[in-house]
């Protein structure tokens, strides 16, 4: 579990142990309790497994799921009917098929071939929805929450219809429960620190900037889905063996309000805040149920006996956590990076230095120099306004290409076609001689086509190194040698003392490399630059032609440069095309261009045009 | 003939009441980029005021319903959901998801946490006969009231000064305020005509059931939330539609669905919309908007 320069093994372990301890202190509390606190607890603990769940799909990709205890609805109707002696399938299912009518498994097959069914399902059912966008997603799942629940209830000979299955042999004590928790948290955290993880919270921080560094928003988020609707259909058959009978009741509207709630108020993001919300969730919600009975909470308050009062109760508790404190008791954060942990471990040891891992790594540099980036003819209209109007560009290998025109020219228009995030009207893109108009913009960046955005569009919630190794590992290289590319690049660029720091804490200008970083850890052969200049002082002017300059030599990278600041054009580019009103005016050196009648005219308008030009 | 006939009568009334939800829904989403789980229970409550209003005459238990829809929609605006305005589209939505289990529980503690029976008007469970088809009363005052809304909404936000604001606020709502549009002012109007139109689904749905239950409102708000995903998000015509569809779908299949498959009736209406989503991820009537951002 280590960490391999994203962070600190000291970190790592410390994220690692503190929720494992909080689990085993759990199941501790509960085994030394009576028969019926025992139970409570190993139905918590089975709960959390479920949130854990939740957590990998919801807090990862920061789109909520109200779907899945559908998967834990599924995990656990497989294992009650794998292990339901032949004598009651007969009565409760007389139409299941033999083979599983039949069968009498073992608490342990049952639990993984329910969780392998509950994979499976979550991949297929997951598959349509995950194409859905990002604000449909919320509601496709929870209508198939509510097919899950029909399915069930009026399925009777099969599962037992609405009134359920009864005699599951009550095989979960409180510690298989606590085994299998630790094993959710394992997972849980080791997908949040693998490669794909980092991809799928790229997603979550901004979707534009993570499809530009080769990140397939529905292939990552359907990769969590499924293990989520994994650990969700394991929790679900724990459950299932722990209470002894089953309803499509039992993980529906309600139990998704709860698990929610339990997730919201930890912390959606932070595995930590997972199991924290979960077992404080889940104490306030015991004693308001104690309430609810009408027995004395505390030997204090006697009242008689209401129902939904433990709603109420949860419903309040989810109320202020969203209004108070909107990153949960965790605030997103993992124990390791707990302010006061990283304070001593910082005392303890320096961090891993990004300049030790220097040197071993480095963008892949170009991939075979052969063609050009080149559009040919594109046109583009909106509604009727036309923004490109056959444009042709060529932009060779390991050279600089300055894109200067006055605003609204469709310079930015024409990046976005080049990269794929708009299709022309007509007219291609050529990339090597390999015809890529209408590839998506992942497929380009993986292709070799980096590029950067007017805004910096930061991973805020990722560190600075973390936000950088994720480019690499967009166009797939593995997560150690991603943090050996970052920590070349942020080296590179001056911002190797920043790497363990919030992205979305850097000053505008860090925010403004990190984007150009991010670009080039993909190891880029083209690279479109969208005025990266705009809001750096003279200074950082200098040191950015600088650090384009060694992207070309070293890397052999091609940059295409948008910008208005004509000294860094003419300091990096010994080309430059001129765009007006969708329209090539000129092309040539940029003293060339300045000279040209037309550029004028396209900047000032006509009456400049003759002789006014200095 | 007859037969069918009937049947798409019955699929527009439905398809009706499913509008007149979806479009509660899209309002606020519009004004506000909510989508409001509680909408549910702002079809829930007012139904419970026709319940506990039952021994006043029935035009003034549809008031008392009326208002009740407007007040706690207002009012959960104003103590919910403006404190997370600004919030992301999920905190909204768990926000709203908090609103909605407190109103249902608390429904649940103060009354009962089982359905409840309403006497309704006679004359509204009686049907009428138009040449050879016979149509119940009610799906006529459901048709009625679904073009009455329409109108007046039209009229509203097309002929109105607050339509206008209403309008600008939901095409950008900095600029909007920027521009003198009183924020909290439209957002409360857009909650208080939602709120009046959940409960004017909440009294047909008494007309049709005659019963209350705390629960009743999970239903029409999934309805709801699942018309405005098929029309595409923030569009009046695009929620109509979508509620037209879902409504006429549900009919249909349960009237020409093989027995053996009726129960699952619901199961299927609910599996469409990732069919309709998966062929256009914009929605129905949703325009394929670019990356507006960069």
């Amino acid at each position: 579990m280590n960490g391999g320069g994203l962070r600190s093994p000291a970190s790592a372990a410390t994220s690692l142990v503190v929720p494992l301890v909080l689990v085993a202190l759990a199941a501790l509390i509960g085994a030394s309790g009576t028969p019926s606190f025992e139970g409570t607890v190993t139905l918590i603990l089975c709960n959390l497994i479920i949130v854990l769940g939740l957590q990998v799909f919801i807090g990862n990709s920061g789109v909520y799921s109200f779907g899945q205890l559908g998967f834990a609805a599924s995990g656990a109707y497989v294992a009650a009917l794998l292990t339901l002696p032949a004598t009651f399938t007969a009565l409760q299912t007389p139409e299941l098929p033999k083979l599983i009518a039949d069968a009498q498994l073992g608490t342990l097959p049952s639990t993984l071939i329910a969780a392998a069914a509950s994979g499976l399902l979550a991949a297929v059912v997951g598959w349509p929805l995950m194409r859905t966008s990002t604000l449909a997603i919320p509601i496709s799942t929870f209508a198939f929450l509510i097919v899950a629940y029909n399915v069930l209830a009026n399925w009777d000979p099969v599962t037992g219809g609405s009134s359920g299955l009864v005699g599951i042999p009550t095989t979960t004590d409180v510690t298989s429960a606590g085994v299998w928790a630790g094993v959710a948290v394992v997972v849980a955290l080791a997908f949040k620190w693998s490669a794909g993880g980092y991809r799928l919270q790229a997603t979550r921080e901004d979707e534009v900037a993570a499809r530009s560094i080769g990140i397939g928003l529905m292939r990552e988020r359907l990769v969590a889905f499924t293990i989520s609707g994994t650990l969700c259909g394991i929790g679900g058959a724990l459950a299932a063996h722990q209470s002894g009978t089953l309803s499509p009741d039992t993980f529906y509207f309600a139990a998704s309000v709860t698990t929610i709630t339990m997730l919201v108020v930890g912390g959606a993001r932070s595995v930590l805040g997972a199991v924290v919300g979960t077992l404080a969730v889940a104490t306030v919600n015991e004693l308001l149920r104690n309430l609810e009975e009408g027995s004395d909470a505390f030997g204090l308050v006697s009242i008689g006996a209401t129902p939904g009062l433990a709603a109420i109760g949860l419903g309040l508790i989810l109320l202020v956590a969203m209004v108070a404190l909107p990153g949960g008791l965790s605030g997103g954060r993992e124990a390791g990076e707990l302010e006061p942990v990283r304070r001593r471990l910082r005392s303890r040891a320096p961090s891993t230095s990004p300049a030790a891992a220097a040197g071993r790594a480095r963008p892949q540099p170009a991939r075979g120099s052969a063609g050009s980036l080149r559009a040919e003819g594109v046109s583009l209209a909106f509604s009727g306004l036309r923004v490109l109007r056959g444009v042709e560009l060529a932009l060779p290998p390991g050279e600089a290409l300055g894109l200067i025109g006055p605003n609204g020219a469709g310079k930015t228009t024409l990046v976005n076609v080049l990269s794929g995030f708009q299709a022309p009207d007509s007219g291609s893109v050529l990339l090597d001689g390999v015809e890529v108009t209408g590839w998506s913009p992942p497929r380009l960046a993986r292709a070799g086509l980096g590029r950067t955005f007017q805004a910096a569009l930061p991973f805020a919630g990722l560190t600075v190194v973390e936000s950088v190794a994720v480019g690499a590992m967009g166009v797939g290289v593995g997560r150690r040698e991603a943090v050996a590319v970052a920590a070349d690049v942020l080296e590179r660029l001056g911002l190797g003392e920043q790497a363990q720091s919030p992205a979305g804490l850097q000053p505008p200008g860090n925010q403004r490399l990190l984007g150009i970083a991010r670009a080039l850890a993909t190891g880029p052969r083209y690279l479109l630059l969208d005025e990266p200049a705009a809001g750096l002082n003279d200074e950082e002017c200098r040191e950015l032609v600088a650090i384009l300059r060694e992207a070309i030599q070293d890397f052999g990278c091609a940059i295409l440069l948008i910008e208005h600041d004509m000294n860094v054009v003419m300091d990096l580019c010994a080309q430059v095309q001129v765009l007006d009103d969708g329209e090539t005016v000129a092309i040539g050196t940029p003293e060339e261009v300045q000279a040209d009648p037309a550029v004028v005219e396209a900047y000032l308008g006509t009456s400049y045009a003759v002789g006014a030009h200095a | 003939m007859t037969d069918l006939a009937q049947s798409l009568i019955d699929a527009l009334a439905l398809g009706g009441l499913y509008a007149l939800i979806a479009i509660g829904v899209t309002l606020i989403y519009t004004v506000m980029g909510m989508m409001n789980f509680a909408q549910g229970e702002f079809v829930m409550l007012p139904a419970y005021a026709l319940y506990v209003l039952a021994g006043l005459p029935f035009a003034v238990a549809v008031c008392g319903a009326l208002a009740t829809g407007i007040a706690i929609a207002v009012l959960a605006e104003r103590v919910a959901f403006r404190p997370v305005r600004n919030a992301d589209l999920a905190a909204q939505l768990v926000t709203s998801l908090a609103v909605a289990t407190i109103l249902q529980n608390a429904v649940s503690a103060g009354v009962d946490a089982r359905a409840q029976s309403v006497a309704t008007p006679e004359l509204l469970s009686e049907s009428s006969q138009i040449g050879a088809l016979s149509i119940p009363n009610l799906e006529i005052l459901t048709l009625a009231l679904t073009v009455i809304v329409l109108g007046g909404l039209g009229w509203l936000l097309y002929r109105t000064r607050i339509g206008l604001e209403m309008r600008a606020a939901a095409e950008n709502f900095e600029m909007a305020r920027l521009l003198g549009v009183r924020a909290n002012r439209v957002i409360a109007i857009a909650f208080a005509i939602s709120g009046a139109l959940a409960a004017t689904v909440g009294v047909l749905i008494v007309l049709q059931t005659g019963q209350v239950s705390p629960t009743m409102g999970l239903t029409p708000v999934l309805v709801g939330f699942i018309a405005v995903v098929i029309g595409g998000f923030g569009r009046i015509s695009g929620a109509v539609a979508g509620g037209l569809v879902l409504g006429a779908l549900s009919s249909l299949l349960g009237t020409y669905l093989p027995d053996g498959l009726v129960p699952f009736r619901d199961a299927i209406v609910f599996s469409l919309p990732v069919a309709i989503l998966i062929v256009r991820p914009q929605g129905l009537l949703g325009a394929a908007t670019g990356e507006a951002r960069i």
